[in-house]
């Protein structure tokens, strides 16, 4: 940990502070650990899945939901009092939110279509098999 | 205990980064490539939110998040529209030769 | 080959991170940056002088009008430049390519870029006019805007885009800005001041000295914002099509 504070004293800062929760951050920490999980999902699926189409089911609907839980748990960590500051920060993040809510499927639908029409087909079960031969 | 959970949290999403990066150096067609690319885009979104917390200056690094999200569609849907042109073109060009050789 | 290339890339990457040990401390006041007179100037006059809370807004469109003004010029002649080469040329050889797949509009992204694009263009507006307390600013705002009407083009056809931003209307729109930018700095000429002394402007603005250049770099910054959008735009339809307008991406 030493080592650490010697290198980036915003880290020093962070580990010297401390601070109490209020129950809204819990919430907000429970948030972006949920949204940690979606995203191992997606980081596997985007290792392990055979062919496009199912890594693309794992990125489009992994990195979506994981990306809005992320977010709208930071909306709730960063809101220590309840000001007109900080409600701004809530509706910026949750205009983040509703930016990627729309986003993030379209772009996989293009990219999705692209593949399609450039006769990129699905696996069918007797490539599966050929692959576990090899 | 927030700038822990943020240096945490920041943490976890670089390393799982990594598997994306490895499917964008491995990835057999140019579309998972893209794919690839556009998620970690979407994180880097997540982690300019979360370098804002650290901080203390969420009220800016939100405005950069959200420009980041918007260049990233944009990017996203400029790759998938001139793979798909592009390919068109190279199906296209297969077809014309084929009629020469038939010819 | 290609694995061989690897090896120097290493080495000077591996230098890089190595000299990057030598930087001073994230906000340490000892770097060199921070001991120099000029920044401790600029930290303790500029919201003295110009009443805006973002110092770098201040150095850009005031400390440093100059630069930036022949910064929107060296813009505006990029997009001049591409207009003259690839107008030229699309219009001695139209190749038609007869390879060329006119795409379908797809139903769910042109349904998307239209929910999508006004609330882009207000965020570039925003980003445009918040420049003074947050970051952002003309090149960034006009980046935003140009990327809106980009978008138009990219889910519909060029052909869209072009009814709603014609080409010659944004080499108009591009100029506008320069004289818009140079007007306020000839302005402030006339009343007296030196060229771009924005303070000067108090003369006939109902505000202080200190306002009137807050508000002359909300002008200028609009100016710069002006120009990078069109220059933006017409620099994608022309490079997309290689002059001829037609097609595109």
């Amino acid at each position: 940990m030493i080592h650490v504070q010697a290198v980036l004293p915003v880290v020093a800062e962070a580990v010297d502070k401390g601070g109490g929760i209020f129950p809204l951050q819990l919430i907000g920490f429970a948030l972006g650990v949920l949204g940690l999980v979606f995203f191992l999902g997606t980081a596997v699926g985007m290792i392990r899945f055979p062919d496009f189409y199912t890594r693309m089911h794992a990125a489009g609907k992994g990195d979506t939901l994981s990306t809005m839980l992320m977010l709208a748990g930071f909306a709730l960590v960063t809101m220590e009092d309840f000001s007109l500051g900080s409600w701004l920060l809530v509706v910026k993040i949750m205009a983040i939110v509703l930016f990627l809510y729309i986003t993030c499927p379209t772009s996989t639908h293009a990219l999705m279509r692209a593949a399609f029409e450039d006769d990129e087909m699905p696996l069918e079960e007797k490539d599966l098999a050929k692959r576990k031969k090899k | 205990m927030i700038d822990w959970f943020s240096i945490v949290m920041g943490t976890a999403l670089f390393l799982m980064m990594i598997p994306m990066v490895y499917r964008i150096w491995v990835g057999p067609t140019p579309f998972d490539r893209m794919l690839a690319v556009n998620v970690i885009g979407t994180k880097t979104a997540v982690l300019l939110v979360i370098i804002g917390t650290l901080f203390g200056r969420v009220d800016m690094f939100v405005d950069f998040a959200i420009a980041y999200a918007l260049l990233n569609f944009v990017s996203a849907i400029v790759v998938s529209r001139y793979l798909n042109r592009t390919v068109s073109l190279r199906d296209m060009e297969e077809k014309e030769k084929a009629k020469e050789v038939e010819a | 080959m290609k694995n061989l290339s690897l090896i120097p890339v290493l080495i000077v990457g591996a230098l890089l991170v190595y000299a990057a040990q030598d930087f001073p401390e994230w906000g340490s006041p000892n770097s060199p940056a921070s001991q120099s007179p000029v920044s401790s100037h600029f930290i303790a006059n500029t919201g003295v002088d110009t009443e805006v809370p973002n110092m770098v807004t201040a150095v850009l469109a005031d400390y440093r009008g100059f630069d930036t003004m022949f910064e929107t010029v060296v813009v505006f002649i990029a997009g001049m430049a591409v207009l003259a080469i690839l107008k030229k040329s699309g219009k001695k050889n139209p190749r038609k390519r007869e390879f060329e797949v006119d795409a379908e509009p797809d139903l769910i992204v042109t349904n998307t870029v239209r929910l999508l694009v006004p609330v882009i263009q207000i965020f570039s507006f925003y980003v445009l006019a918040h420049g003074h307390v947050s970051p952002g600013g003309g090149f960034q705002g006009g980046v935003v805007m140009g990327a809106s009407f980009i978008l138009i083009a990219l889910s519909w056809d060029l052909d869209t885009a072009l009814a709603r931003f014609p080409l010659d209307r944004c080499t108009v729109v591009a100029g506008l800005g320069i004289i818009l930018y140079a007007g306020i700095g000839l302005l402030s000429m006339f009343l007296g001041g030196e060229f771009l002394d924005y303070a000067e402007l108090a003369n006939i603005l109902p505000v202080s000295r200190e306002m009137a250049r807050y508000h002359a770099m909300l002008g200028v910054e609009i100016g710069v914002g002006l120009t990078v959008t069109a220059i933006m735009f017409s620099l994608y339809a022309n490079l997309s099509t290689e002059g001829r307008l037609k097609g595109g991406l």
